[in-house]
C-alpha cells in the first residue's frame, strides 16, 4: 500500500525501481518460459494415429503403454496401474501439449491404482482424474490431500516415503526422490520439502519403480536398488535446459541412466519428455536423442525401451500357468 | 472513520489467531508468514452511483469459508487462511472488506462491506473458471445498500471479476479482485 501511495505521488525512484524490477523479472526463467508458452498457443497438436482400443489386455506379465509425459499405463498380470494421468490440452492453463494423449481414458474399463507423484499441474490434473473410470485407489504424497477435490476413487491414501500400501497381493511403497512441491507459487514455502514422491509397485514377483519427477540423488536411488529387485524403471529424462535451473529437480538423460544403474533395474522406459512445453530444450526430441546415443555408447540400448506416444510394449511375459480346462 | 484502523487491527489479530488455529504444524509459521503480506495487496474497485463515481482500492478477508468441493478426509472449514482449492472447487464464504476511494463517495472516502459469496466450479474443478454468486451489504457514502453479486474467477482462483448491483439505489460496483488465500 505504501509503495502504491509513493508511486501515485510520482516518486521517480519508485518508477525507476519498478522498471528495473520488471526488466530483471522479464529475463527470469519463468518469465521467458511464459513468453515461449505464448508463442506456442496457436500451434497445432500432433495427433496420435494408432491408439490402443483395448489398452488393458487379458494376459501379460508386465506391460506398459506410454500415454505421453509422465502418464504410463502399467499392467502386471491382472492389475492395472496408471501414473500421473494427464489427458488435458494444457497443464496448468499455460503449458501446451505438443502431441495429443496416446491413450483415450474412455477406453479404460478399470484402473486399480492411479498414482500421483506430486502436486505440479503436469502430474496432478483435476480434469484428467475426472476422465478416469470411478473406483480404484489413489495413492498421493503426504501433503497433497489438502489439494485434492472430491474424486470418484474408492480410497485416497496419503503416503510418506517408505510407507507401503498393501492389498490384494499388491504392495505399493512410496520412495524418496529429489524434487519440490507446491502448486500455486504461494505455497512453495510450506510445500517445498513435502508433497512429492516416487513409488515402487510389487505384484506377483514383478517390481516397477516410478520416479515421477526427480533430480539426481545417489543415496536415494542406491537405497532403492538395495531394497528392491526392480524389473522396470520409469524414469524422467527432461527438461534438460537451462541446466543450472533444472538440475536440482530434473534429471537429464545421463543422470537418468545413472539412476537406472543405481536402482539396478533390468529395463528402463523414459518418460516426461516430448509431450509438453517444458524448459528450453531446442527440440521435442532433444532429450530422447541424447538418451539413445548414451545408451548405445554404454551398450545397454536393448534394455532402454523408448516408446512412442501411445505405444504399448510387453516387457515380461506372464508366468502364471493356466490349467488346460481353465 | 477513526475506528477504521482499530477495526483493521482487530481483524488482523483475529486472522493471525484463526490462521494459527487452522494451519497444521509444522507449516503454521510458513503459511502465516506467506499469508500476511499478501493481505496487504489491494484489489481494484470502481463505484458508480449518484452523486458521484470513484475508483478505489479494496482489502478483503475471509473469516470463514465452508468448502463442499474438497475431499472428505480434510475439514471443510477454513478460517482466514483459505488455500485456493478450498475456495474454487466449490464453497461458500463470508468475506469482510474495507474500501478506500480516490474521491469522496457521499460523505466519505471509505467503505466497508460484508459479503456472503458462493463459488461454483465450472472448468477443471474451478481451477480454470468458477462462477461467483453472492450478496453484499455495504456501508458506503452514508448509506447501507444491499448488492447482488455475480462474477467469475480464474487463474487458479486468484483473479476474480465481480459485478455488484444495488437496484433500489442504482449503484454499480465493479471489482477486479486479487484473492491469494
Amino acid at each position: 500500500m505504501a509503495s502504491i501511495l509513493i508511486g501515485m505521488r510520482g516518486g521517480p525512484q519508485f518508477w525507476a525501481a519498478l522498471v528495473m524490477a520488471t526488466v530483471v523479472g522479464c529475463n527470469s526463467v519463468p518469465a521467458r518460459f511464459m513468453g515461449k508458452a505464448m508463442e506456442r498457443i496457436g500451434d497445432p497438436v500432433i495427433p496420435v494415429a494408432q491408439k490402443e482400443k483395448d489398452p488393458v489386455v487379458d494376459r501379460t506379465g508386465l506391460s506398459v503403454l506410454w500415454a505421453g509425459h509422465a502418464t504410463v499405463l502399467i499392467q502386471i498380470e491382472d492389475k492395472v496401474f496408471l501414473t500421473d494421468p494427464l489427458f488435458t490440452t494444457t497443464a496448468g492453463m499455460l503449458s501446451k501439449r505438443y502431441i495429443e494423449p496416446g491413450l483415450d481414458p474412455a477406453s479404460l474399463a478399470r484402473v486399480d491404482y492411479t498414482l500421483i507423484s506430486h502436486l505440479h499441474f503436469d502430474h496432478f490434473s483435476f480434469g484428467s482424474l475426472d476422465m478416469l473410470p470411478a473406483a480404484g485407489t489413489l495413492p498421493i504424497p503426504l501433503g497433497v490431500l489438502a489439494y485434492t477435490p472430491v474424486l470418484a476413487f474408492r480410497e485416497i491414501r496419503e503416503m510418506d516415503p517408505w510407507e507401503s500400501l498393501e492389498e490384494d497381493g499388491v504392495r505399493i511403497t512410496a520412495v524418496p526422490v529429489q524434487h519440490f512441491s507446491g502448486r500455486y507459487g504461494i505455497d512453495i514455502p510450506w510445500m517445498r520439502d513435502r508433497g512429492y514422491t516416487g513409488y515402487v509397485i510389487e505384484y506377483r514377483g514383478r517390481t516397477v519403480f516410478i520416479a515421477g519427477d526427480t533430480g539426481y540423488h545417489p543415496e536415494f536411488f542406491k537405497d532403492i536398488g538395495r531394497r528392491f529387485s526392480v524389473d522396470l524403471a520409469l524414469l524422467p529424462i527432461a527438461p534438460i535446459e537451462p541446466r543450472d535451473f533444472m538440475r536440482f529437480a530434473h534429471v537429464e538423460p545421463a543422470e537418468a541412466l545413472q539412476i537406472f544403474d543405481d536402482v539396478r533395474a533390468k529395463f528402463m522406459v523414459p518418460m516426461h519428455h516430448r509431450t509438453l512445453l517444458q524448459g528450453f530444450d531446442p527440440t521435442e526430441t532433444f532429450a530422447v536423442e541424447q538418451l539413445e546415443a548414451l545408451a548405445e555408447q554404454q551398450g545397454i540400448r536393448e534394455r532402454v525401451i523408448v516408446l512412442e506416444v501411445g505405444e504399448r510394449r510387453e516387457i515380461l511375459k506372464s508366468t502364471i500357468v493356466i490349467p488346460p480346462d481353465g | 472513520m477513526t475506528k477504521a484502523p482499530t477495526i483493521i487491527a482487530v481483524l488482523v489479530i483475529v486472522a493471525v489467531a484463526g490462521g494459527q488455529a487452522h494451519a497444521q504444524a509444522p507449516q503454521n509459521s510458513d503459511k502465516l508468514s506467506t499469508w500476511l503480506p499478501y493481505q496487504a495487496i489491494p484489489s481494484l474497485t470502481y463505484y458508480s452511483g449518484a452523486p458521484n463515481s470513484a475508483f478505489g482500492f479494496e482489502w478483503e478477508l475471509a473469516p470463514v469459508l465452508y468448502s463442499f468441493g474438497m475431499n472428505r478426509q480434510i475439514s471443510p472449514w477454513y478460517f482466514f487462511i483459505v488455500e485456493p482449492p478450498g475456495r474454487f472447487t466449490g464453497s461458500i464464504e463470508l468475506n469482510l472488506a474495507v474500501q478506500t476511494f480516490m474521491r469522496k463517495v457521499g460523505s466519505s472516502y471509505f467503505g466497508f462491506s460484508g459479503t456472503v459469496m458462493g463459488f461454483v466450479p465450472l472448468i477443471e474443478r474451478g481451477e480454470h473458471l468458477t462462477l461467483n454468486l453472492g450478496v453484499s451489504l455495504y456501508r458506503v457514502g452514508g448509506t447501507t445498500p444491499v448488492f447482488g453479486v455475480v462474477g467469475v474467477s480464474t487463474l487458479f482462483g486468484m483473479v476474480h471479476l465481480n459485478l455488484k448491483h444495488s437496484p433500489p439505489d442504482n449503484i454499480w460496483i465493479t471489482s477486479l479482485e486479487w484473492r491469494v488465500f
